[in-house]
């Protein structure tokens, strides 16, 4: 491998992104961007976003792929320093975001972090729409197929072996517990 | 028309107004004039006047186009989404090892490991990763989401650029993660479970992972060597540097930036650290003592300078943490920080402080599918001339001790014990022994069977005894006499070299660090004092990778101080194990004590009409290499 091709290998970032609901609606989205053996570079988690019962009667069944997507996922992304060239996400919800960004955003099916419905309420898809990366399938956003030239060419860089559902159990793992920290914190008057 | 004004109320005609329509244009319809018909009674109330005047009748203009009522408008207003953000430190960059060639490709480089791990890989694929814990003193979130955030284990050791030579064990890949995430720790795993290699690669993922930057290792003398060995096999990439040379030299070592790893023996870094004024002293972000029982005794000069070393984590790694009492742990314990100084827990606090920074797993459990070590003490009878010159000495030494009195010390009956177990090994005037007999006999059948054996004794000048007795064995000798030079050459001989059957070691030099795991069979000449140097010795055979079981041979002399002295200390074992658990049996070896060496004599000094037991004035550790 030429050394040119080494630092290209060097600048691939991966983004891991995902989000959980504690106690009721209150949604939180953390992302991790890892160099491509996993290890991490940077994390980024929001605030808690609570839903009223305004916005959830008019946003309806489009409510958690907004704030999932529109809201916590653009925050996410436009705060963290080092951008990730591809986002694998458990929440199927997140894919919305890649309407709003440039960055391929990927859902991990074998996920059971994510509920059934999908961005758009379908859960049907194509094959067109699967794309494989180590050891999972992935999920496009079915109006950006198009990805799957760039997230091949990741994909080539990684491990055939690599596990990408692993990460995504660390930022739910460090979103809990960063919502247990702040819950056991004594309010300050 | 209108009313009559003198009388309204008697007129009971209609009365019709005739409304002028001021601008006529602006209706959109015909105007006409409208009959209104009302019928008005009036009754006197003193006001009629005000009745006949004329109504006053205002035109105003109506806008007749209407417009629709709203509610105000709702916009989907969300309050801003904060987030809190976490960097994580970069990794030292270093040069990929001489096998991973930069124009391959990692999933050749990993091929080549796969092929390695061949064997274990149905066992890998179905093993739960290792995740890192955050230590359960990290209080900051952000601490705490460093060791969360993670990789297993598993997936920092299979980038391409952490080449091993083959896949951790289990256990193995449990203690990295727990050295990994402990600023204080004690690895104490027992004797052959691989100590050294989980220490190397925690060392190698912190570094990697920009946890530390600057890391000392301080052990015995003679494992340096072997150290450099276990560092170039598990973490070939690793630039280690030894301190050593003249005074001028090693200064300048210590004082060289951009070194990652120093290595050191316990008597130069005292040296060192005592001549260079404090302001000048390194500073490490972790300091690793081997064989941490070097400073055990916390008054020591050893243990006093390690604790002034500046460091901000401390490890320390022995297989014996114990050798004599518990309380030899508080000097580890205080060089790792975790007591206060000259603090004095007692065995319950001992007992919760293991718990939470000791980490000691044993064969039985770590390693179930080792082969297993037999066993077997030799009970052996004295040839009659050692049976003759032992029961002269043992009567003349007692007799001696007796008429001493008060005057009596330790070291009088130390040195009694020492000249008889000396006869046990043979007897000084006929070089009669029944144990070299028996000896020979077992090494004819071990070197028929291309076998090979290391035999133990405490004195060098036995081994020198034996080597000349067993020349039909090709021995070699390993002990504190051989320069360190001499001694890689002759452990790679003995290993090499089929016809070398067996190599005779010395407890003080080969009982330590070395990795001897081609020889089946372990000869125990005469007992070590401490079992738990002797398990150490045996365990250079029986450890990981070893294939065969291991045999083990105490010799032990019938009815003679040796059979008293194994008693003595099967029954310390028994003592001990409340400290670092049950598990913990290979630990319960301690020394003997003063009082224990003059039980062995049940010894009395007069005292008046009667007597009274007699105790040690000056207690020392019996344990040196006697030469």
């Amino acid at each position: 491998m030429s050394s040119g091709s080494k630092e290209r290998k060097e600048q691939i970032r991966l983004g891991f992104m995902t989000a959980v609901e504690i106690g009721d609606r209150n949604f939180v989205g953390g992302l991790l961007v890892t160099d491509r053996f996993g290890r991490p570079l940077e994390f980024q988690c929001t605030t808690p976003v609570k839903p009223n019962r305004t916005q959830e009667l008019l946003y309806g069944p489009t409510l958690v792929p907004f704030i999932l997507g529109d809201l916590l996922g653009k925050a996410l992304l436009d705060r963290v320093s080092v951008k990730p060239s591809l986002i694998m996400t458990s929440r199927v919800e997140m894919l919305q975001l890649r309407t709003k960004v440039t960055i391929p955003i990927i859902y991990d099916e074998a996920s059971t972090e994510s509920d059934s419905k999908s961005a758009t309420g379908n859960t049907a898809r194509s094959a067109s729409q699967e794309i494989r990366i180590g050891r999972q399938t992935f999920r496009m956003h079915d109006e950006f197929t198009d990805d799957r030239s760039v997230i091949e060419k990741i994909g080539l860089q990684l491990s055939d072996d690599a596990n990408m559902h692993e990460p995504l159990e660390r930022v739910g793992d460090a979103l809990r517990e960063t919502m247990s920290t702040i819950t056991a914190r004594p309010r300050v008057a | 028309m209108l009313p009559d004004q003198d009388n309204p109320g008697s007129s009971t005609a209609p009365v019709t107004y005739d409304v002028p329509c001021p601008r006529v244009a602006d209706f959109p319809f015909d105007t006409s004039s409208i009959d209104l018909l009302p019928t008005v009674d009036i009754y006197s109330s003193g006001a009629n006047v005000a009745l006949n005047r004329w109504p006053t009748i205002e035109c105003r203009q109506v806008d007749s186009r209407l417009t629709v009522g709203t509610v105000p408008s709702w916009k989907p207003g969300w309050p801003k989404v904060h987030t809190v953000g976490l960097a994580f430190p970069e990794a030292i960059e270093f040069l990929p090892p001489e096998k991973a060639k930069d124009d391959e490709a990692p999933e050749t480089v990993r091929s080549k490991k796969k092929k390695a791990e061949s064997d274990s890989e149905s066992e890998h694929a179905a093993r739960k990763p290792t995740r890192l814990k955050p230590p359960s003193d990290a209080l900051s979130l952000e601490d705490r989401l460093f060791y969360i955030l993670q990789p297993p284990l598993e997936t920092m050791l299979a980038g391409q650029e952490l080449i091993m030579p083959f896949e951790p064990f289990p256990h193995q890949y449990e203690g990295i993660g727990w050295l990994f995430s402990q600023e204080a720790a004690l690895l104490a795993d027992e004797m052959g479970l691989g100590k050294t290699m989980q220490m190397i690669t925690a060392v190698r993922l912190l570094l990697r992972g920009g946890q530390v930057r600057r890391v000392l290792l301080v052990c015995p003398k003679p494992l340096i060597p072997n150290w450099q060995r276990e560092f170039r096999a598990w973490a070939e990439e690793l630039p280690i540097v030894t301190v050593e040379g003249d005074t001028a030299r090693r200064n300048l070592i210590w004082k060289m930036p951009g070194v990652p790893i120093l290595m050191t023996n316990y008597e130069v870094m005292v040296r060192d650290m005592e001549a260079m004024p404090e302001e000048e002293r390194p500073k490490f972000d972790l300091v690793v003592l081997d064989e941490a029982q070097r400073i055990k005794n916390r008054d020591s000069k050893t243990a006093v300078v390690t604790r002034d070393l500046k460091r901000k984590r401390s490890w320390c790694l022995t297989g014996t943490p114990i050798e004599n009492r518990p309380e030899e742990l508080v000097s580890l314990f205080e060089f790792m920080e975790v007591v206060n100084a000259r603090a004095t827990p007692d065995l319950r606090q001992l007992s919760k402080l293991a718990d939470k920074y000791i980490l000691r797993r044993t064969k039985d459990i770590a390693m179930k599918d080792m082969p297993p070590r037999l066993d077997r003490d030799a009970y052996l009878e004295l040839s009659p001339a050692q049976k003759y010159a032992y029961t002269v000495a043992e009567k003349e030494g007692v007799v001696q001790l007796n008429e001493m009195g008060d005057q009596v010390t330790v070291q009088h009956v130390f040195e009694l014990v020492l000249r008889l177990k000396q006869i046990t090994n043979y007897d000084p005037l006929t070089n009669e022994s029944s144990k070299l007999d028996r000896l020979v006999a077992d090494m004819e059948e071990i070197a028929q069977s291309g076998g090979k054996a290391i035999l133990f004794s405490q004195w060098t000048k036995v081994l020198d005894w034996l080597a000349v007795r067993l020349q039909q064995f090709n021995p070699l000798i390993y002990h504190g006499g051989v320069p360190t030079k001499k001694r890689e050459p002759i452990l790679a001989e003995f290993k090499d070299d089929p016809s070398k059957h067996i190599i005779l070691m010395s407890y003080g030099t080969g009982a330590v660090g070395l990795n001897l795991q081609f020889a089946g069979y372990v000869f125990l000449f005469d007992r070590w004092w401490n079992p738990a140097v002797e398990d150490q010795a045996i365990n250079r055979a029986h450890r990981i990778g070893q294939t065969s079981t291991v045999i083990v041979t105490r010799f032990i002399c019938n009815d003679t101080i040796e059979e008293r002295i194994d008693a003595v200390l099967r029954h310390k074992r028994a003592i001990f194990e409340s400290v670092l658990g049950d598990g913990d049996v290979e630990d319960a070896a301690r020394s003997l004590t003063a009082a224990e060496i003059f039980g062995l004599f049940d010894l009395k000094a007069k005292h008046g009409k009667g007597t009274r037991k007699i105790a040690p004035k000056i207690v020392k550790d019996a344990s040196s290499d006697a030469a």
